[in-house]
Order: structure tokens, then C-alpha cells, then sequence
């Protein structure tokens, strides 16, 4: 079988790669994709100490759908304002969002 | 006896009572003040009829305590208590008699001054301070009602502060006492700490049953006699004596001269069986008694300053009273014997003074002269305080000398008899050099010569009553004239520590006292009057240092002032210097400066740019992980 570390150290590299790009990218899309990344190291994180802590309960992988329910959901959300600001100011770049910033 | 209390609240309310009303009344409101005085006077007469109700010869009166509790904390109590025994009524007669003659006095001396109702005010508190100081039973209300007397003194010194050596009088006297009471209330508080109450009977009980170490019990009593010396103006602490005879000379009489300055005397007397107890205690009361009785008589030789010398001879008899004092043995009954009869001749000094002062505006006997012409009943009235000052017979001055020298000569031996006694010539010298200054020979200052005139009877009739007392008030020491009186005996069987004592006269000694004072006078007369003084200028003239060593009161206040120059600035430079820079810059700006350099760099790190934030928190949520991690793993 496949040792826990293996599962952690892919969700580490996997969060890792996505704190790099939201904290880097300037375009929304983009980081709302690392967002993405990270959410889903949380997830594997999860279902990984679930099969392995706790294999009888289900918890963990519980957890896990609710993650990507609500990772879908934000996705969708957030898409549709990105959409929206995109068509206001022909630019996804969110240094340049910042009028209600004094 | 219980109603003991009574006779301070009079004056009490009627200060309360003037304080806010004064300006209502007509004159005002000088006659509240007199009449409390009066009235406290008279309520005396009852205690005292009711303290001597059944005793008999050699048997102390029952001390009356009574009091409530002011303030309690768990086991610190503040207690408004009286204690009356025979010491408590002895002050009791002195304090509301004198009080009484001053405001009397008053009312002609200080017509038309300006504050004229404010001055009877603060008497009034004067008055109910003392009379507490002399009834309390704890030292704790002691110390309040001698801080009391010692605000009173201050504002009755400075009442002239227009003038600004009154002013400056008056501060003199306040922090040189300060002194003295800084170190009472350290012992107070040496006291408490050893046998955890105030009450000054129980910590006599607790000294003479020897609960106190010898090294805190002298601690405790030098203490408390340092208080005494400031209050008492005992040397060295007793330049603000002379100085406060800038106050209007009924104050002198009353305070500086017949009451308050008696306190430390009182206050010595009400703990003397813890002194006798305490190694060391009395020997350094008599020492410091015999160097002010013998230091102020060599000053007063030279003064001119009418007042000034009588204040000087007020010195000199707190230090006789103190010497009586430290000799044990009898000393306490002489000691209050002579601070008995001092009260009466020595207000009557000052009250004479105040009538030349009033009459000519002159206090230099150098300005005056021939005075006896003019106003001949002062000039009697003030050589009968004199002579009882100086101790001839058969005045009453006489009598508590007598006792003095022979509690001296019984206890102490032939060395300090031999001193006091050159001290009682002294004050033969200076005190009838004085008179003869300012009311025999010529006049030398022909204007005040020609406007003086007798004072008016507000002030004469107290002046002749205390000249009564002046001449009938030693005999209380006989056993006879005691009974008459109504006590079991003469002075020494009623007030006494352990047994009584009757007065007998030892001719031996009656002839040194009476000759060495005698001899004073004669002197005096000698130099000053024979040739108009001619005399005592060619002696001077053979010891110019000395007269000079002499006028200038042995330079004491050239070098406390010198002490306050140098060293006391000096110290007070180091301390600002500290203040300023450690303190100040260093320490509350320090941390101002260091507030706004750190403020200045870092701000650069606010960007409002998000992701810097977001790198910071991730930045700062690795460092923590990182921590635990570590931690754990260990």
C-alpha cells in the first residue's frame, strides 16, 4: 500500500504551488485557479488521513465532498464577477479593481 | 473629669463658627472669641473641681479616659481620646488662662488691623489645638493637634505677610519645626511598630515592663525628643524662635512664648517614665537643654531688639525646663512648676513689650530709653517679668529655679549645678539689661519719647492680672497656700511621678540662686545704666570678636543658610540633573522618540498592496508551524 507521506507530501506541493500563485498572479482567472489548487490539496489531505486514521468512518471524505461543492460554487461565483469586471474595464488584472480602495 | 472634652470644643466651634460667619458679625465677631476663651476658662474650674474631689495628700487623681473611635482599618484604629491627669490639668490652667488674658489683650492691640476677625480665628484653632494636644491620649491625635498648633503658629507669624520678613519668618519657623516633626512622626511610627497601638499609656506600660529592646526604645525616644526640640526650639533647632517675633507680640506672648513653644516640654514630661526607661534618653535631654538655656542667655546679652531678647529668655527657659527634666528624680515636678509660672511672667514680658511696641512703634531699645516717665505701669509690669525671669526673691520665677537647682544638684551633681547657675546670671544680665535699655536713662529717640503713652485699659487689665500671678504664683509650692486652694498640698504633692515632694527651702542654695540672679542684675545695672552705658561699650571694645560672635547669634544661621546654599542646592542640582536627563529624555521622551524612529521605518512596510500581506501571513503561519514542529518533535 501506498504510505501516508506520499498522499501529504502531494498536498503540500500541490498547496504550496497554489500559495505561489495567488500570492504571484495578477489575473483573477488565474488565481482563482491556484484557489482551486489549494482547495483540492485540502481535499486529498482529507480523504487520505480518512482511509488511513479512520478507515470505518467516513468523515474525512464527507469533508471532502462538501469541499468541492463549495469549491464549485465560489468557482462559479467568482467566474461571474471576474465576467462582469471584464466587461467593464477590459481587464482581469486585480491591481487595477481598486476603486474602493482610498 | 469627664467633661474634659468640653473645653477644647469651645474654641473648636467657636473657630468653625468664625471661619464662615466672622463677616457678619459686628466687630467681627472678636467678642465670640474672647467669650469662648472665657468660657473654656470657667468649664476648666469644674474639671478641676471635680478632679480634686476626695483626693488627699500623696495620691495621685484618677485619670479620666474617655474618646470614641474615629477610624478603624481590621486592627489600626484612629482614636479621638482624652486622658486628664494631673500633668493634662497643670496645661489645662496655663493654656485657657493665657489664652483668655490674649484675647482680652488682643482686642486693644490689634484694633484696626487689617484681617482683624481672621486673627481671632486662627487664635480660637490655636486654642483648640493645644487644649487637644494637652488632653489626647494617642500620639496619633497628638500629632495631628501638634501639626495643628504648628499651622496656627505659621499663619499667626505671617499675619503681617505684607511685610516680608514676617513672611519669610514664618516660612523659617514652619520648616525648621518640619524637621523636628518629621523625625517625631518616624518615632510615632517606630513606636507603633513595636507595640502596635498609639496609645501613650499603654506604650509607657509596655517601656517600663521592658517589652521594648533598649536599642528601639531609644530610638523611640530620641525620636519623639527631636519632635520636641523642634517644637520647643531647643538648640539646633531653635533659630526660628527669635525670627517669629514678627508676629504680633499677643502671638508671641501666647504661642511663642507661654503655650505652644511648651509642648515639646509637655510632650517630654507626658513620656518621661519611657525616657527614664531608654539608656542614653535623659542624658541627651539635659545635654541638650543645658547648651540652649546657656547658648540663648550668651546671645541675649546683646540683642537689642526688645522682643528678640525676650524671646531669647523664652530659649533659655525651655532649656531650664528641659535640663529639669533630664536631671530624673523630682525634675518633672520642677520642670512643671517652671513652666507654670513661666507662662505667667513670660506673657506678661511679651504683653509689656507689645505695650512699648504699641505706644512708640519702636522694638529697638537702642530708639528708646527714659520710657518709665511716660508709662509707668509697663515699666513696673515689665520689671516684675523680669525679675521673675531673672529668679529673685520672692517671685515666682524664684521658687521653680529653686527647684531646678536643687533636682540639678541632687541628681546630677556639682559640674551642672555650676552651669545652670551660670546661666541664671546670665539671664540676671541680659533680661535687666533689657529694662534698663528701654525704660531707664535718657531717651535717645526724642519723636518715640514724645508719643509714648500708656495703653488703654483692654491691655492693662490683663497686664495686671499676669503681674499678679508674677508675684503670688510661686507660692502654690507651699503646702498651706495649696490647701487654701483646695489641693491636698503645694504644687509638688499634687503633681509628682512617684512620690510627692514638699517644698522646703535650703538656704545654701536659695543664696547661689538668689545671689548668681542677683548678681545678673547688678551687673547689668553696672554696665548699662552707670555712665549710660559707657561701660559695657569699653568692654566690648576690648573683645570686638566676641561681641561679634555674640550679635550675630554664633553665625547658626550664616551656616544653615550656607548648608542650604551648597549642599542642599548641590544635592537638589544632582537630583534635577538625574531628573532631567535620565528621567525626562532618556526614560518619557526616550520612549517617544523611539515610538516615532521605529513608526517612521516601518511604515514603509504598509504598501497596500494585497499580496504582500497574504505573503506575510503565509510568511508568518510558516515561522509558527516551523516552531511547533520543533517544539513537539523535541
Amino acid at each position: 500500500m501506498i504510505p501516508l507521506e506520499h498522499f501529504l507530501v502531494l498536498s503540500g506541493i500541490l498547496f504550496s504551488t497554489g500559495i505561489y500563485g495567488v500570492l504571484s498572479r495578477r489575473n483573477a482567472v488565474l488565481i482563482l485557479m491556484s484557489v482551486e489548487l489549494m482547495l483540492a490539496a485540502v481535499s486529498i489531505n482529507m480523504t487520505a488521513f480518512a482511509v488511513y486514521i479512520s478507515p470505518d468512518l467516513f468523515t474525512g471524505i464527507i469533508f471532502a465532498v462538501f469541499v468541492i461543492v463549495v469549491a464549485a460554487a465560489e468557482v462559479a461565483l467568482g467566474l461571474a464577477i471576474i465576467v462582469r469586471v471584464f466587461r467593464q474595464r477590459a481587464s482581469a488584472n486585480v491591481d487595477e479593481v481598486a476603486s474602493l480602495k482610498w | 473629669m469627664e467633661e474634659a472634652w468640653i473645653i477644647p470644643a469651645i474654641p473648636a466651634a467657636v473657630f468653625a463658627f468664625m471661619f464662615f460667619f466672622r463677616n457678619l458679625l459686628p466687630r467681627q465677631g472678636d467678642f465670640v472669641s474672647v467669650l469662648g476663651a472665657l468660657a473654656s476658662f470657667v468649664v476648666f474650674f469644674f474639671v478641676l473641681a471635680d478632679a480634686l474631689d476626695g483626693i488627699s495628700l500623696g495620691e495621685k487623681i484618677r485619670p479620666a479616659v474617655e474618646g470614641f473611635t474615629w477610624l478603624e482599618f481590621s486592627d489600626f484604629e484612629i482614636r479621638i481620646g482624652f486622658y486628664v491627669d494631673e500633668l493634662a490639668i497643670v496645661m489645662l490652667s496655663v493654656v485657657t488662662f493665657v489664652a483668655l488674658m490674649v484675647n482680652f489683650y488682643s482686642l486693644g492691640y490689634m484694633k484696626g488691623e487689617n484681617h482683624y476677625g481672621w486673627y481671632f480665628t486662627i487664635l480660637s484653632l490655636f486654642v483648640a489645638s493645644m487644649l487637644t494636644l494637652v488632653l489626647a491620649d494617642n500620639l496619633l491625635l497628638l500629632y495631628i493637634t501638634w501639626e495643628l498648633v504648628g499651622i496656627c503658629s505659621f499663619l499667626l507669624i505671617g499675619f503681617f505677610f505684607e511685610r516680608r520678613s514676617a513672611a519669610e519668618a514664618a516660612k523659617k519657623a514652619f520648616v525648621t519645626t518640619r524637621v523636628g516633626d518629621t523625625a517625631f512622626l518616624i518615632g510615632i511610627i517606630f513606636a507603633f511598630y513595636q507595640v502596635g497601638t498609639f496609645d501613650i499609656q499603654t506604650l509607657i506600660e509596655a517601656a517600663e515592663a521592658g517589652e521594648i529592646s533598649d536599642g528601639w526604645l531609644t530610638a523611640i525616644s530620641l525620636l519623639i525628643f527631636v519632635g520636641c526640640m523642634g517644637k520647643s526650639a531647643q538648640f539646633p533647632l531653635h533659630v526660628w524662635l527669635p525670627d517669629a517675633m514678627e508676629g504680633p507680640t499677643p502671638v508671641s506672648a501666647l504661642i511663642h512664648a507661654a503655650t505652644m513653644v511648651v509642648a515639646g516640654v509637655y510632650l517630654t514630661a507626658r513620656l518621661l517614665p519611657m525616657f527614664e526607661v531608654a539608656p542614653y534618653a535623659l542624658d541627651f535631654v539635659l545635654i541638650v537643654g543645658l547648651i540652649t538655656t546657656i547658648f540663648s542667655a550668651l546671645v541675649g546679652l546683646l540683642q537689642t531688639d526688645i522682643k528678640r531678647v525676650v524671646a531669647y529668655s523664652t530659649l533659655n527657659s525651655l532649656g531650664l525646663m528641659f535640663v529639669a527634666l533630664g536631671a530624673g528624680g523630682h525634675g518633672l515636678t520642677a520642670a512643671l512648676l517652671y513652666l507654670f509660672v513661666h507662662a505667667f511672667f513670660k506673657a506678661l514680658l511679651f504683653l509689656s513689650a507689645g505695650s512699648v511696641l504699641h505706644a512708640t512703634d519702636r522694638q529697638d531699645a537702642l530708639e528708646l530709653g527714659g520710657l518709665w516717665r511716660k508709662m509707668p505701669l509697663t515699666a513696673i509690669l515689665f520689671g516684675l517679668g523680669a525679675a521673675a525671669m531673672a529668679g529673685v526673691f520672692p517671685l515666682s520665677g524664684f521658687f521653680a529655679k529653686d527647684e531646678i537647682l536643687a533636682v540639678v544638684l541632687d541628681e546630677r551633681g556639682p559640674v551642672y549645678f555650676g552651669l545652670v547657675l551660670v546661666s541664671v546670671a546670665l539671664t540676671g544680665v541680659y533680661i535687666a539689661r533689657i529694662w534698663i535699655l528701654t525704660f531707664l536713662g535718657k531717651p535717645r529717640d526724642q519723636h518715640a519719647y514724645d508719643h509714648a503713652h500708656e495703653s488703654g485699659p483692654l491691655m492693662m487689665i490683663p497686664m495686671v492680672l499676669l503681674g499678679i500671678l508674677t508675684l503670688v504664683g510661686g507660692l502654690v509650692v507651699f503646702s498651706d497656700i495649696g490647701q487654701e486652694l483646695g489641693f491636698p498640698g503645694g504644687f509638688g504633692q499634687f503633681l509628682f511621678v512617684e512620690e510627692p515632694e514638699d517644698f522646703h527651702f535650703d538656704w545654701a542654695l536659695v543664696g547661689a540662686s538668689v545671689g548668681a540672679a542677683l548678681l545678673g542684675v547688678l551687673m547689668a545695672f553696672y554696665f548699662w545704666l552707670v555712665g549710660s552705658g559707657r561701660r559695657a561699650a569699653t568692654v566690648e571694645a576690648l573683645m570686638p570678636e566676641m561681641a561679634l560672635i555674640l550679635r550675630r547669634k554664633f553665625f547658626i544661621d550664616e551656616v544653615y543658610q550656607a548648608g542650604i546654599n551648597y549642599v542642599m542646592l548641590g544635592a537638589a542640582g544632582v537630583v534635577s540633573w538625574f531628573d532631567r536627563a535620565v528621567v525626562n529624555d532618556t526614560g518619557v521622551n526616550g520612549a517617544g522618540v523611539l515610538a516615532r524612529f521605529a513608526g517612521d521605518r516601518l511604515k514603509y512596510q504598509q504598501t497596500g498592496v494585497v499580496p504582500n500581506y497574504a505573503l506575510y501571513i503565509v510568511v508568518g503561519v510558516v515561522v509558527l508551524a516551523t516552531i511547533a514542529v520543533v517544539t513537539v518533535a523535541r
